[in-house]
């Protein structure tokens, strides 16, 4: 047996090894679960654990990976049209957040609390009462105002940075995204404060329960509006002309110029969805969470990533299905570990998956 | 007139032409012609520039000097986004399709710059390859090379062009598809479009062209009817492998 054979037996024979310890380890996990639901408890294996309980997991585990899928959409298209990782996008979900909560504020506030405070977003939340039942009016306004800040704000940073680098190499273009990432994270912190403050007033969101699940008001709102979303994207990247040719231009960039098609306005159009989408993300994560903090969308991106990454990075459908398994990963994750470690998890899971598929879940299949 | 050319007012004309890729340059002084209806081959060992020659017209080099004219209108150094406006189509060697789109997306790609997709040009494409019209829902680049280059050339076609430029349209091709790739060019240019063509396959794009001129080093060597550059015994020596 030549050399070379022997090599590749090796590495069919780690392959299979690795199948074999990461199946082992799934169905491991899942007799796991299936003990603690029905509260046997045996050795390492079993538990307690309400079946209510999963089902929440799993709910909210839900509600987040539509926000980090719709967040990750934009992404993901930044990624493949423009060729550069955009690591302010996390920061763009953020101020997004800010101007769209900042404005609903304003609308559910006026007259009865101090202007500035609901400005600033440092209103008693209580006080305003903001929730989409409550206040509906200021609810869907700030939304509005969150996508058409985040697309005015995504297309003035790409006429003052990214476009005078338009030819430059990705990497050049990267490290420019880190330098305004920190300038809009420590603008929203310079204007609005570093505290972490509650924004919905919990008490005014209705809920209900549904197979044990307390489902939420705010979370039934994130559905319907990434549905409606997500829906809008297909239709506009499979029907409509500039979809098509934003698909044609992320395919394949050189033939595109020479078919016509052109570059800057597509860039344009990617910078309206991508940022759209990212103001619309970070006003839904305070619809799921309540609060906010100047760093929320920056600590979101690293799941985002995770999810386009494992998603197929430049993939739109790889993004929604990769931040759906990274959102409900991160939450179902804490039937076995301790909150803060959702997160690594989620990671593991992300690097498990690239070691099996390593161009990612619709890798390969570009944004179609 | 220089010696590299046959009229001075045809439909592509290429005057003195220096360009390259950034601080390299790649052709010198290159002189070259199309007049309408005509089909013109350029051939030449590899590095010889011949492709150069096509992306210069469509704007994908650097423009160092000389002169490009289409229809009499001087477009050196234009945006390639603008080139097909003027009714040229350019077939580029590899990624000449968009494989993630599917067939009839890639033909309605081609025809971006009109108002609507124009269905009686995409029908035309259909009947001149009819493999398409089977395929049109199939992602692109799950097609056949054979069929791939049948759709960079419907793409090319869906404009009409007065000029279409091939680089290399047999390269990556079975044998036996070879020679109907060769026809179904012949065809094209038989419908009136005048065709510049890149080949490697230099004897059998000689024996089907109007014309046909040798680039060595980026410079113009020869330039004669492909019946005359086949005759020639240097020429047939030195490029075509005796």
């Amino acid at each position: 047996m030549g050399a070379s054979a022997t090599t590749a037996r090796g590495r069919e024979l780690l392959a299979r090894l690795g199948v074999a310890v990461t199946l082992g380890g799934a169905v491991l996990l899942l007799i796991d679960l299936l003990a603690q639901l029905a509260r046997v408890d045996l050795w390492i294996i079993g538990g307690e654990l309400a079946f209510s309980q999963l089902m929440n997991y799993l709910w909210t585990g839900l509600t987040l990976g539509l926000i980090i899928g719709l967040a990750g959409v934009g992404l993901s298209l930044t990624y493949s049209i423009l060729n550069f990782a955009n690591f302010a996008h996390g920061d763009y979900l953020t101020l997004g957040a800010f101007s769209g909560w900042s404005v609903a504020y304003v609308i559910a506030g006026l007259g009865t609390i101090d202007l500035a405070s609901l400005i600033l977003v440092d209103a008693p939340s209580s006080n305003v009462g903001a929730s989409v039942t409550n206040t509906p009016v200021a609810v869907v306004v700030g939304l509005v105002v969150a996508i058409v800040v985040t697309v005015a704000l995504g297309l003035a940073l790409d006429r003052a940075v990214y476009k005078p680098m338009r030819n430059s190499e990705g990497i050049s273009l990267l490290i420019a995204s880190i330098g305004v990432a920190f300038i809009l994270r420590y603008l929203a912190a310079l204007i609005f404060g570093t505290g972490r403050r509650g924004i919905t007033a919990p008490s005014e969101i209705p809920s209900m329960t549904v197979l044990g699940v307390q489902v939420n008001a705010h979370q039934l709102t994130i559905l319907v509006v990434a549905l409606v979303a997500m829906m809008a994207i297909h239709l506009l990247l499979q029907r409509t002309k500039i979809g098509k040719a934003m698909r044609a231009m992320a395919d394949n960039r050189d033939l595109a110029r020479i078919t016509g098609i052109p570059t800057e306005r597509m860039i344009t159009a990617t910078w309206v969805l991508g940022s759209g989408l990212a103001g619309a993300s970070g006003y839904m994560l305070v619809l799921a969470r309540g609060t906010l903090g100047f760093n929320d969308g920056y600590l979101l991106l690293l799941l985002i990533f995770a999810a386009v990454i494992l998603g197929g990075i430049g993939s739109v459908y790889g993004a929604i299905v990769g931040g759906l398994l990274i959102g409900i990963t991160s939450r179902v994750a804490l039937v076995w570990v301790p909150g803060e470690f959702g997160r690594p998890v989620a990671f593991g899971l992300m690097i498990l998956f690239l070691l099996f598929r390593p161009s990612g879940l619709f890798g390969g299949v570009e944004t179609a | 007139m220089s010696d590299f050319k046959t009229s001075d007012d045809g439909l592509l004309q290429v005057s003195a032409l220096d360009a390259g890729y950034g601080d390299l340059q790649i052709l010198t002084d290159v002189d070259m012609n199309v007049d309408d209806g005509e089909y013109v081959t350029i051939v030449g060992p590899n590095g010889a520039g011949k492709s150069t020659v096509m992306k210069s017209v469509f704007g994908l080099t650097t423009y160092m000097d000389g002169e490009i004219e289409f229809r009499g209108d001087e477009i050196q150094g234009s945006n390639p986004e603008d080139i097909i406006h003027l009714g040229l189509s350019y077939v580029p060697q590899n990624g000449n399709i968009f494989e993630s789109l599917t067939v009839r997306e890639n033909l309605e790609m081609g025809a971006y710059i009109l108002d609507s997709v124009p269905e009686d040009q995409i029908q035309a494409v259909y009947d001149r390859f009819p493999i398409l019209e089977e395929r049109s829902e199939q992602e692109a680049g799950t097609m056949s090379g054979g069929q791939r280059q049948m759709l960079a050339m419907g793409r090319a076609l869906m404009l009409d062009p007065d000029l279409l430029m091939l680089d290399e349209p047999s390269a990556g091709l079975a044998p036996d598809l070879v020679e109907e790739m060769f026809d179904r060019i012949d065809r094209i240019n038989e419908a009136g479009t005048s065709v510049l063509m890149v080949e490697q396959n230099a004897k059998e794009a000689l024996r089907r062209c109007d014309r046909g001129y040798v680039l060595v080093n980026g410079e113009n060597r020869y330039m004669d009817s492909g019946e005359a550059l086949l005759g020639d015994e240097q020429v047939r020596q030195d490029f075509l492998g005796g």
